[in-house]
């Protein structure tokens, strides 16, 4: 039953193609029913969770990894690669995932875009999205698992500019896809490097981390830089994530989808999935979880300062992507893990929470146009309230024991700087999360010029379900510390928690300080912010509300000098040297014809002269070469 | 005498375009003729491939003598390399037919088609000098016949400039052709022009085989083209009516390349090793140089044009990288980026049809109104791009793998594919087919059937050749190893 495997790639590929051909009917011949789409779209992931549920009780039972390769995708000289799926605990564990939060994303979405008239092509990408990433985990070498990378990074570009009319919707998409191929240039070098080195005989995890001891000692930390560049774009870390933030241009369940629980968490997935590599170089791993502990804080810099609801979550995962990568870093990849698990439910929820906020407010993203949003959908209200607290670190909710467990990995890796970075996050984190709670479900005096309605339930169901793990999950990772045996950590076995050095005094103390830093964002928001008079606009002014001007930066840097280059190159070289050359010597060839033509002269005896003179020399030649 | 397989699919389109052209035939007879001609190719092609044995060695041969007094003969056979160009070619024809059926062009322009195909199969499967030269300089007449009379823009002027420009490099090519015939026959005291017997000569020195190599060079140069010898690029490409762009860009700068490999491999061996670096270099730098050059263009033919140049500077690059990774990349390339880019052209040329001479500020808007192009656009766009599913993506890959195996540097620097293509293409598709501006689009219209059909081959293969590419190269890697380890002598692995 292996082939299974190659089926939860499979399914949401046939339905987004499925659902493909129907929507290019639809559109070119007669319309179809929503309900045609909604069947292929929402089953998809259905299916493919059964199958991931399938396959995690089999490792429950047996923890060798399962393997399927159905053929030989590219063979030359003995560098063999394979179409290979590959089932462990790592890829299962996030196929779970994928497929669980992916599915209430989708029934969410049925409802979000119901009215939508590109309702059956947005589900075509949905799913094809869906099957690029689980093909990038399910993946059994990292060959195969850039075709999902690059597969998961073109469906967000399509999905981006989803309304393709508005110039800057694609303009935010094609800056999405240019900045995660910088990173993807990355990638494909760190992957030549691998390939040369141990791609013999086999490309697949296990035959690379077989063969890592015969690699030259400058490969291995190269090749660990270079994948980690890929992760940079695809997880949004500095200095590529200046996407991200563009990219909520997309509907709001894309947001939810890919920018939020899943996408942006490949790189994260990526590291650990390398974890092999990475733990021989631990001095790029320390350069990734400054990277991660900066971005962090650089993000949630920018996020108390945002106004557009979507961005301020954009940032929020940036924020929390950088402590995943901290995680990483100092080797603590199934808390780095743990993080993306609850990350990706009170995440997800917080942006179709958001998403049912703009619905119900007419395409409103500005939350200081928000305001009282309590009084008109209790579940909205209450779910977002779980989800904030979720992030903000407050326990019991699952944000708390994934962001503590990291923070107490880094403190006990004894990087005291990085652990500092963390803390000041994490105080930051709850801050801008309680002040756009506050001004969106508190804010007095809104004023909602239309009626505003309260979301259908088929939104609200998905809410309340994800509220449930925002709630939860944080369980299945409790520490030893409150009684609990860390479920999830024991679980992922090679990935899985190293002893601590830390005592148990400590930890009570670290515990203790996390919660008093969250505790003491929320109280500053809740004095800034806890009856913000939504009269009065906050100003936008600063550095920060400007955003480091890393946008303009990179404007100055990379993008206006590139058009000028180009210019120059087209009609500085082309046309006014290159192709001026060779004009040029057709001239002085004229010029010399004008020259020879003294011999064109009209004279008749001349011409016959030097035709005979040509045929007796043809004769000689052909006499010469016949004899 | 028995005719071959090959020669048919030489002398099919010939003898059929001669008999329209002095039978009173009208244009949609001839159009309809040639589409024919090009479908029973196809199937021969077909036929040719399943039949074909991965080996290294050239199968079907057909050896007769022409000029016999000179040693010349009728020479043709195929080798793995053949092979895949001639696939390309069989598939992308008729594709080629479907676009372009209802232009409303001439007889004399269907004629010309038919010419220029017979030109085409007799430069590929040439194993004779100087029926490679013929053929190489006929294929040539019918394409600026086409530009001349069909073009646009000044276009007397643009065929008068690549003429002269191809006919000097293939001047130069010719006399070392000359040359090397005449240094068999002083050696062995009989002439031949066969490829087999002239890489047998041992007597020419050092500096007689730059300048003879350089003369080749040259020749290829100007047809694939690399830099500095691009100028003539621009104004044809966008002078040229669709078919003729279509056939000199996934075509013709195909045969180019392949020539380099065909010839340049067997007849210099040593100073291809040698002089690797410098086209390794230059085919990196042209891929850099065309594809930023790109970025700036308005018209559209322009901007594919660069793009062609950038994409076959990297194929160039990846022939010279002396090793299969390298050389399967590229002719993985020449495909992908012929059906690719064929098909940019073919759609272009749809848009032109409907819409006029237009540049790209004078477009957008095309998705709402045309779907079933903006689909085939799409996918078009992404494998000019290099996206993983497609082969423009197997091609990239192998090529950067190929020079990061002659020259981690290079590799490192060739990585830069993976931004060129994107930095140009996708901003072309945003502000030609999916933004909504001011300009009128109205008379657009969206595909119809028969360049659906056209249409559907190449992305059949284009994503086919990207989820299986090994099934279609392990047919062409015995003749790779077979360049790389008894002519090369540079081990394959």
């Amino acid at each position: 039953m292996n082939f299974l495997i190659s089926f939860i790639v499979l399914i949401p590929l046939a339905s987004a193609f499925f659902m493909g051909l129907l929507y290019m009917y639809s559109i070119t011949r007669s319309p179809i029913p929503k309900g045609w789409f909604t069947l292929p779209a929402l089953s998809a992931p259905l299916m493919s969770f059964g199958i991931s549920v399938y396959f995690f009780v089999r490792l429950m039972e047996d923890a060798t990894p399962i393997t399927y390769r159905p053929y030989m995708w590219l063979s030359v000289d003995t560098y063999d690669v394979y179409m290979g799926f590959l089932a462990d605990k790592l890829s299962i564990f996030m196929a779970l995932f994928i497929t669980f939060v992916g599915g209430l994303i989708h029934v969410y979405a049925s409802a979000y875009m119901k009215d939508d008239a590109g309702y059956g092509k947005f589900f075509a990408y949905f799913n094809l999205f869906l099957s690029s990433m689980l093909l990038l985990v399910l993946a059994d070498g990292p060959l195969i698992m850039f075709i999902g990378w690059e597969g998961v990074g073109l469906c967000s570009y399509l999905l981006i500019s989803f309304y393709f009319e508005e110039p800057l919707n694609v303009v935010a998409g094609n800056k999405a896809f240019i900045v995660n191929r910088v990173g993807d240039m990355g990638f494909l070098i760190g992957l030549a490097l691998l390939y040369f080195y141990c791609g013999d005989y086999g490309f697949d995890y296990a035959s690379i981390e077989a063969k890592m001891a015969s690699i030259p000692s400058w490969v291995i930390p190269m090749a660990g830089v270079m994948l980690f560049i890929g992760a940079m774009g695809k997880s949004a870390q500095i200095p590529l994530y200046v996407w991200l933030p563009d990219a909520m241009a997309g509907p709001t369940p894309v947001s939810a989808l890919i920018h939020a629980a899943t996408m942006v968490t490949a790189g994260v997935y990526m590291v650990t999935r390398f974890s092999f590599l990475y733990e021989t170089i631990p001095d790029v791993g320390l350069f990734i979880a400054y990277i991660g502990a900066f971005s962090a804080l650089f993000a949630a810099l920018i996020a108390t300062k945002q106004t557009d609801i979507k961005k301020i979550l954009a940032y929020s995962t940036m924020s929390q992507l950088g402590y995943m990568f901290m995680a990483v870093g100092v080797g603590a990849y199934s808390s780095a893990l743990f993080h993306v698990f609850t990350h990706a439910f009170f995440k997800a929820l917080l942006f179709m929470g958001a998403g049912a906020l703009i619905v119900m407010l007419h395409h409103e993203q500005n939350i200081f146009k928000m305001g009282q949003m309590r009084r008109f959908s209790p579940v909205v209200y209450v779910t977002m309230l779980i989800a904030t607290l979720a992030i903000a670190g407050i326990p019991p909710f699952s944000g708390f024991f994934s962001k503590d467990e990291i923070l107490l990995e880094v403190f006990a890796s004894g990087h005291y700087a990085l652990w500092l970075l963390g803390v000041a996050t994490a105080m930051l984190s709850s801050y801008y999360m309680f002040r756009l709670f506050f001004v969106v479900f508190f804010g007095k005096n809104a004023h909602h010029e239309d009626g505003v309605h309260d979301v259908s339930l088929v939104m609200k169901l998905p809410l309340i379900l994800l509220a449930v793990g925002a709630l939860m999950s944080g369980f299945l990772g409790l520490p030893e510390l409150l009684g609990g045996s860390h479920w999830m950590g024991s679980w992922l076995g090679e990935w899985g928690r190293r002893g601590l050095h830390v005592s148990h005094q400590t930890e009570w103390i670290l515990i203790a300080l996390n919660i008093l830093v969250s505790l003491v964002g929320i109280g500053i928001a809740y004095v800034k912010f806890g009856q913000y008079d939504l009269r009065k606009m906050p100003a936008m002014k600063g550095v920060i509300a400007h955003k480091f001007y890393v946008d303009e930066f990179y404007d100055k840097l990379f993008v206006r000098p590139l058009s000028h280059l180009s210019e120059w190159f087209a009609i500085g070289v082309d046309v006014n040297k290159v192709d001026a050359i060779v004009m040029g010597l057709s001239r002085g060839f004229i010029r010399l014809g004008r020259l020879v033509a003294v011999v064109q002269n009209a004279n008749v005896r001349l011409y016959a002269g030097v035709m005979i003179l040509g045929i007796s020399a043809m004769a000689l030649y052909l006499i010469a070469i016949v004899r | 005498m028995e005719i071959g397989i090959l020669s048919t699919i030489i002398f099919l389109p010939l003898l059929v375009g001669l008999l329209f052209l002095v039978l009173p035939f009208n244009a949609t007879w001839t159009r309809n003729a040639a589409f024919g001609v090009s479908i029973v190719i196809f199937f021969l092609a077909i036929y040719i491939y399943m039949n074909f044995q991965p080996t290294g060695y050239i199968q079907l041969r057909e050896y007769h003598p022409w000029i016999k007094s000179y040693g010349i003969y009728y020479s043709l056979g195929i080798d793995g390399f053949s092979l895949i160009v001639l696939m390309l070619i069989a598939t992308l024809i008729p594709s080629a037919y479907l676009l372009l059926w209802d232009n409303g062009r001439p007889k004399s322009y269907w004629v010309s088609m038919l010419f220029i195909q017979a030109g085409i199969s007799g430069t590929l499967f040439s194993l004779d000098l100087i029926l490679f030269y013929f053929f190489w300089e006929a294929m040539l007449l019918p394409v600026f016949m086409i530009i001349g009379l069909f073009g646009t823009g000044n276009r007397v002027f643009s065929t008068l400039k690549v003429t002269i420009y191809t006919i000097m490099g293939s001047l130069l090519m010719f006399v070392s052709i000359l040359y090397l015939g005449v240094a068999f026959y002083y050696e062995y005291g009989v002439w031949s022009f066969e490829l087999g017997d002239l890489v047998q000569i041992t007597t020419l020195g050092y500096e007689t085989k730059v300048m003879l190599f350089l003369g080749f060079m040259v020749a290829f140069a100007i047809k694939i083209p690399l830099f500095p010898f691009h100028s003539w690029l621009l104004e044809t490409y966008s002078n040229s009516p669709t078919g003729g762009v279509f056939l000199l860009s996934s075509i013709m700068a195909k045969l180019g390349a392949y020539a380099l490999v065909r010839f340049m491999i067997p007849l210099f061996p040593d100073l291809f090793v040698e002089f690797s670096p410098y086209f390794v270099s230059l085919g990196i730098f042209g891929l850099v140089y065309f594809g930023i050059a790109a970025i700036s263009q308005h018209n559209i033919k322009k901007m594919f044009a660069y793009s062609s140049a950038s994409h076959l500077g990297f194929i160039t690059a990846g022939i010279f990288s002396l090793n299969a990774h390298g050389m399967m990349g590229s002719a993985f390339l020449i495909v992908a980026h012929a059906m690719a880019t064929g098909g940019l052209f073919l759609l272009q040329g749809v848009m032109e049809r409907n819409l006029g001479i237009r540049s790209l500020d004078g477009l957008g808007g095309i998705a709402k109104k045309a779907p079933v192009f903006t689909l085939f656009f799409g996918i078009m766009v992404l494998c000019t791009v290099g996206i993983p599913g497609t082969n423009g993506f197997v091609a990239e890959l192998l090529i950067v793998l190929g020079l990061f195996k002659y020259n981690p540097f290079a590799g490192i620097v060739a990585a830069v594919t993976v931004l060129v293509a994107a930095s140009y293409m996708f901003l072309l598709f945003q502000k030609a087919i999916l933004v909504r501006t001011d300009n009128d689009v109205s008379t657009m219209v969206d595909l119809q059937w028969k360049e659906i059909l056209g249409l559907l081959p190449l992305t059949i293969l284009i994503i086919g050749m990207g989820f299986y590419p090994d099934y279609f190269l392990y047919k062409v890697e015995p003749t790779i190893q077979h360049y790389l380890l008894d002519i090369l002598h540079v081990g394959g692995r």
